[in-house]
């Protein structure tokens, strides 16, 4: 019997509705998916038949993580979590979310590779996983309090070295926009009110085990201190953002922005970040400060230190100490997040006094990251924000509420760019109290066609960026041209992949960037400066087929998408080049199970065609092309009127675009009509009775 | 006769050291001020009867990461590629000459190299460091130099001022990479 290293070994599975709790063999039943999503779209495919809603005892949730989840290899610290999702409109389809933190470790620690979570509890529960000891426990003193205090109680419960993921009251009241929270900030967007469907508050591991490595240890360790030479700072960004003595090349929009003079203002006492040399492994964490990035430098002396998941050098989250926060507005000095959760107060402002780097703004993000946070709200990668914004502007809001409800509001403080606006909308939003909130909380598709307003009005904004099914973009040609957008078409709630992103966005010149995409696509033409797009050519779709599948194995092996692949390094000696193959580097040598990068790229394709025969089957039409990968109008548009590639504007060309989906389609081998996988598709990776069944049902082309 | 020491035998290996020593610091160093120092310290490599060319190209020879800059007035400026990047020295070479042309060069190697503008504020930092008031008066100055005249600015929404070169970069491009630079990442994150 093949001992396998990687991999916990089980399973965990719970039914709430009859307390029911037992195991299954990972290696059995889901080698060939991983884990992660691998694990979780396995399981709506074979348990979760066509029809089902979110809100179903019927519907599943899948907490899955991967065989590199809590080993050292850097970037391990994601959970992905698998659903129907209740934001996707017109009809739930498949979706997920992923959360870093501590909770991907814990549970591997505690002898698990996922959790399958079904049925309904008949009052509010939490499930305790200690170590090999599972059972559910009564929630009802939890129940109706928000995430922090949950987290407290359950750890003084478990163990303070316990990793607690919980809904607030959003999910709780069955907003669709919620959120599942573990360790402080780290959010899995859009499945807290499928926990709460289930009266399920929350999930505390403790785990006391480790996770075997199958390789000689010298060998895992040479890798390991491979891959964290050829780390950059967040989202994988190899070159710092000032001029820095050691580097040959710098991009202002870099979020390596270590610098000497540039400090940890608020820590004690107060660290100098210094000039980070790339060959300085263990300045890795210093690298990075998301606050400052965004928020501007004044931040430095706000910032305690960064933070983020297990064994993750990067310390994307950064921990700020604001005293306006307590002397203000009654919440936490101390606040943390990154990225969409570190912006999400600001980002309800249209305007905000002193600018969006100014002290109101800092003051905003930090109310909403204590608010949201705690009562679990989801922002749809800032969908939420822009929707109040666009409705609030474009006069719906006060044509869709009654006067009553509208006068309830303070919009003179809203328009204003006050902070404690937040305060009287985010809590309605988490209680559904009224139609703005409950409206605002079912998410863009629902709330579009409860009040009655044709989605293309959206399609059609530029600023909204909203792209399709309730959902926005997420790095679309802004980043990468042709590739971008064809990736966004690809999923049923935003995309989450960064494969292509991190790449054009890495701060190395043009000729370098196409040099590494000659070497990694077959072309130097793979890429273009961003603004100077260049008609569609098949390297393109070949870096858009790479990347998708780069973020399923990502999602399966955990590992960070928001850091990988790491196809570029800040090492000059190395001609700035990273390695495309250290994820089944990592993989062979954690599992045993070796396996070349071409091979676990084909099971990653596995893994990324089961999501698309769940979508075909859940959808019921196998016509993909035209009801499922489409374009928003505002991509073709540009507000100066210039026209597609022309130097200058990021608009695409519609004739251009369909070239693009048909090359796509040619790479993947489906259907270039229909846009579906082929029976041949599904075969040549191993999803053959998956084609069998499509057949069944009319899903192949 | 006196036994000679290694440095005696060697007189430039402690060349290589305070270069290194120096870009390990952010900073180039000139030859003059090498042999000052070198004369200070009461070095036997001074008192040795080593020219100074022959000095510093057995200094090279031996020491791969030894580099040389030269500067307007054809100074020779050393640094360590071990410690510090060509970019950076070319960078701290040019900050000790005419600031316009520092400046002008700057950009428009960032127009043609990667390509995109550079926000004003980037000569304030290291290695440029040059105050407000230099950066203005260079910029007015540019206006009305020949041999200037693709050195051109773009402003962003919220208020930031690029700058890059018409020769490299074409003004929409450079309006949109700007504001890309300044808001669309942010907003994109």
């Amino acid at each position: 019997m093949v001992r396998y290293g990687g991999w916990s070994g089980k399973v965990l599975r719970v039914d709430l509705s009859s307390g029911r709790i037992w195991t299954e063999d990972t290696i059995e039943k889901y080698r060939d998916f991983l884990g992660g999503t691998g694990i979780g779209y396995k399981v709506l495919w074979d348990e979760v038949p066509a029809g089902t809603k979110p809100f179903d005892p019927g519907n599943k949730i899948i907490f899955g993580v991967g065989p590199l989840a809590g080993t050292g290899a850097p970037c391990n610290g994601r959970t992905a979590i698998t659903t129907l999702w209740p934001t996707c409109s017109p009809m739930p389809l498949v979706a997920t979310g992923h959360m870093g933190g501590h909770f991907a470790a814990a549970l591997k620690y505690a002898g698990y590779d996922a959790i399958v979570i079904e049925g309904k509890a008949d009052r509010p529960v939490w499930l305790s996983i200690v170590d090999q000891k599972v059972e559910i426990k009564d929630a009802r003193r939890l129940w109706g309090q928000g995430i922090r205090r949950t987290t407290i109680d359950i750890s003084q419960e478990i163990g303070a070295e316990a990793s607690v993921a919980a809904i607030g009251q959003a999910g709780e009241n069955l907003v669709p926009m919620s959120v599942v929270i573990n360790s402080f900030s780290h959010s899995a967007g859009g499945v807290g009110a499928v926990m709460g469907s289930k009266n399920l508050k929350a999930i505390g591991v403790l785990g006391t085990g480790s996770v075997h490595i199958a390789a000689d240890k010298s060998e895992w360790e040479k890798l390991i201190k491979l891959h964290l030479s050829l780390l950059g700072a967040n989202n994988q960004h190899v070159v710092p953002n000032s001029p820095q003595p050691w580097a040959e090349y710098y991009s202002p929009g870099s979020r390596w922005v270590a610098s000497k003079g540039r400090r940890w203002g608020a820590a004690d006492p107060p660290l100098e970040t210094g000039t980070c040399d790339p060959h300085e492994v263990n300045r890795i964490a210093y690298r990075t400060n998301n606050a400052a990035y965004f928020l501007g430098k004044e931040i430095w002396k706000y910032t305690i230190r960064g933070n983020g998941c297990t064994s993750c050098p990067i310390r994307c989250h950064t921990m700020l100490k604001v005293p306006a926060a307590k002397a203000k507005y009654g919440f936490s000095e101390v606040g943390q997040n990154t990225c969409v959760g570190l912006l999400f107060g600001r980002s309800f402002f249209k305007t905000i006094p002193d600018g969006p780097q100014g002290q109101t703004a800092l003051e905003a993000c930090m109310v909403g990251m204590h608010l949201a946070d705690d009562l679990g709200i989801w922002c749809n990668y800032g969908q939420l924000q822009r929707d109040l914004i666009k409705l609030y502007y474009d006069g719906y809001i006060k044509q869709k509420l009654g006067e009553k409800e509208f006068k309830s509001y303070s919009w003179d403080k809203y328009e204003k760019g006050d902070p404690t606006f937040l305060m009287e909308l985010l809590p309605r939003i988490a209680n559904k109290d009224g139609e703005l909130a409950t409206a605002l909380g079912l998410g863009t598709g629902y709330m579009l066609a409860r009040w009655g307003i044709s989605e293309e009005e959206w399609k059609k904004d530029y600023n909204a960026v909203y792209w399709k099914m309730g959902h926005p973009k997420h790095h679309s040609n802004e980043d990468a041209g042709q590739c971008g957008v064809i990736i966004n078409t690809q999923y049923n709630r935003d995309a989450q992949c960064h494969s292509h992103s991190n790449f054009t966005r890495n701060g190395l010149p043009l000729e370098v960037q196409k040099r590494l995409a000659a070497e990694i696509w077959g072309s130097p033409d793979a890429v273009d400066a961003v603004g100077a797009y260049t008609p569609m050519n098949r390297y393109k779709a070949r870096m858009a087929k790479w990347s998708l599948l780069r973020k399923e194995l990502h999602d399966s092996l955990s590992l960070c998408n928001w850091m990988g692949p790491w196809v570029a390094s800040p090492l000059k000696e190395r001609g700035y080049r990273g390695d495309d193959s250290l994820e089944s580097l990592l993989y062979s040598l954690a599992t045993g199970d070796r396996k070349s990068r071409e091979e676990l790229d084909q099971v990653a394709e596995r893994i990324f065609l089961l999501h698309r025969a769940l979508t075909i089957r859940d959808m019921g039409t196998v016509e993909m092309r035209t009801k499922h990968d489409t374009i928003p109008a505002w991509v073709f548009y540009d507000p100066a009127g210039k026209a597609p590639f022309s130097k200058g504007t990021n608009r695409m060309d519609p004739k251009d675009m369909e070239t693009a989906m048909d090359m796509f389609y040619e790479e993947m081998e489906w259907d270039p009509k229909t846009g579906a996988p082929t029976e041949s598709a599904y075969r040549k990776v191993g999803l053959a009775a998956v084609a069998d069944e499509l057949k069944k049902k009319g899903g192949l082309p | 006769m006196e036994e000679l020491s290694g440095e005696e035998k060697k007189p430039w290996a402690p060349v290589a050291e305070m270069v290194r020593e120096r870009s390990k610091e952010g900073k180039i160093v000139s030859q003059k001020e090498l042999l000052k120092e070198l004369a200070a310290q009461g070095s036997k490599a001074h008192r040795a009867e080593t020219a100074e060319a022959e000095l510093f190209r057995k200094a090279f020879e031996e020491n791969e990461d030894l580099k040389e800059l030269r500067d307007q007035d054809e100074e020779a400026w050393l640094y360590s590629s071990k410690w510090m990047s060509e970019a950076y020295a070319k960078a701290l070479v040019r900050r000790r000459g005419d600031p316009l042309l520092l400046m002008a060069e700057t950009i428009r190697e960032n127009s043609l190299k990667y390509p995109r503008p550079i926000p004003l504020h980037l000569f304030q930092d290291l290695p440029f460091e040059m105050t407000e008031e230099e950066i203005e008066s260079c910029l007015g100055k540019m206006k009305n130099l020949e041999g200037y005249e693709d050195i051109a600015q773009t402003t962003t929404s919220i208020g930031t001022v690029f700058l890059y070169s018409k020769a490299h970069l074409d003004p929409d491009h450079a309006a949109m990479l700007a504001e890309w630079l300044d808001v669309g990442q942010f907003n994109n994150p």
